[in-house]
């Protein structure tokens, strides 16, 4: 479960997501682009960020959520085709994030599954190509990745790389990071007490 | 306003390479406090409606309850995103004490919102005190250490330097065999680099 502070967390419910309101809301004109006065419309369709969409369902009963298109039949069929080909990144970044969170909102109880059967089918090739790949190219499937599996790429890619330096021995203390390479340091006024 | 400009802030430090910092968005984080302003506006006014036609705020569910409720549900969300953006960025500034020590550089520094070099200032003052207290050093070994002393040279002129019982100059593109804790913080900022034959 990811904390108040995940950036992750807040930047996927930023996802836009497709409500039927069931009430009428005074005052968020704004919220719907084809509001003719300052207010909502029961009945009215329109795009809320998942959090808003989230809240209104869950806190005040106040919309429905309609299930979002890269849960769809669409996306299934290609997934079932050959999963590690799909751009699930361009259909949603967050893609596993989302579907889980949306699964106790909507009606499609196949969700999850699908979920898992999508995961398990890229997994595999994700982390084939992250042992095999070098840090100095990205390959030509990354951009593909939504962002968690970009995530297990990294950490596995990372940890081949961690491995593979453990064993060739080397220096092991060395400059932070956050100073970068090949820039000049300024010396602190008078040298630094360790 | 409803928390787009706010995730914008979140954006850019995902953005950013993990430990590294951006420039701290003053504009945008301004702009958000004062969207946060206007839909606490149009939230009492929504309450205040209610109010004046002597319905019970607590129980009702009319149009202006459901407006208002968008307009709480959006506050929350910028508060989120704004103490996301603080708490995340407080967690690399502590970093940079543990890894550069207690004298940040000027560019580092110029990427500091005011209230956030205090931050670090009262975080290197508060290890430091620590530190005293405990008679202990809690920067060096950070890796595992092998052997008590290591062979470095010297990248930078750093000059007369008092360790322990002695003073010795390093001079750019010395040599010298040292107590790996007393060249850690060196290495880390880059002054130094462990020499191997």
């Amino acid at each position: 479960m990811p904390g108040y502070y995940d950036i992750d967390d807040i930047l996927m419910e930023e996802e836009p997501i497709s409500v039927v309101f069931q009430v009428s809301a005074n005052g968020v004109g704004l919220l719907d682009p084809g509001a003719e006065r300052n207010s909502v419309e029961k009945g009215a369709k329109v795009d809320l960020p998942f959090w808003l969409a989230h809240g209104l369902l869950s806190l005040e009963q106040a919309v429905s959520i309609n299930v979002p298109p890269c849960f769809t039949q669409k996306t299934r069929k290609e997934i079932q085709a050959d999963a590690a080909c799909v751009d699930l990144r361009i259909r949603c970044p967050y893609f596993y994030e989302l579907g889980c969170k949306i699964v106790p909102l909507v009606n499609d109880r196949s969700i999850g599954l699908f979920l898992r059967y999508a995961f398990t089918s890229r997994y595999k090739e994700i982390l084939s190509k992250s042992h095999s790949s070098s840090m100095m190219t990205v390959p030509k499937f990354v951009p593909r990745l939504t962002k968690e599996e970009a995530q297990v790429f990294e950490s596995a890619r990372d940890s081949m790389t961690a491995f593979k330096k453990w064993r060739a021995g080397g220096v092991r203390l060395q400059k932070a990071s956050i100073l970068g390479r090949k820039r000049k340091t300024k010396l602190p006024d008078g040298p630094s007490a360790p | 306003m409803y928390g787009r400009r706010a995730s914008q802030l979140l954006k850019e430090v995902d953005s950013c390479e993990a430990g590294q910092l951006v420039p701290f968005n003053s504009d945008v984080f301004d702009q958000v406090i004062r969207e946060c302003n206007e839909h606490n506006t149009q939230f009492q006014s929504l309450i205040r409606k209610m109010v004046e036609q002597n319905l019970d705020i607590e129980t009702t569910r009319n149009d202006d309850h459901y407006g208002a409720a968008v307009h709480h549900l959006s506050l929350l969300r910028n508060k989120r995103c704004l103490m996301a953006y603080m708490y995340n960025r407080a967690e690399v500034i502590q970093s940079f004490r543990w890894k550069i020590g207690p004298v940040l550089p000027h560019e580092i520094q110029e990427k500091l919102h005011f209230s956030e070099k205090e931050y670090f200032k009262n975080h290197s003052a508060a290890i430091k005190s620590y530190m005293s207290e405990m008679d202990i050093d809690l920067t060096v070994d950070m890796v595992p250490p092998k052997d008590p002393y290591i062979q470095v040279r010297v990248l930078e002129d750093i000059g007369e330097v008092s360790l322990g019982d002695h003073s010795i100059s390093l001079t750019k593109n010395s040599l010298h065999f040292l107590r790996r804790t007393d060249t850690e913080q060196f290495i880390s900022q880059g002054l130094m680099e462990e020499f191997l034959e």
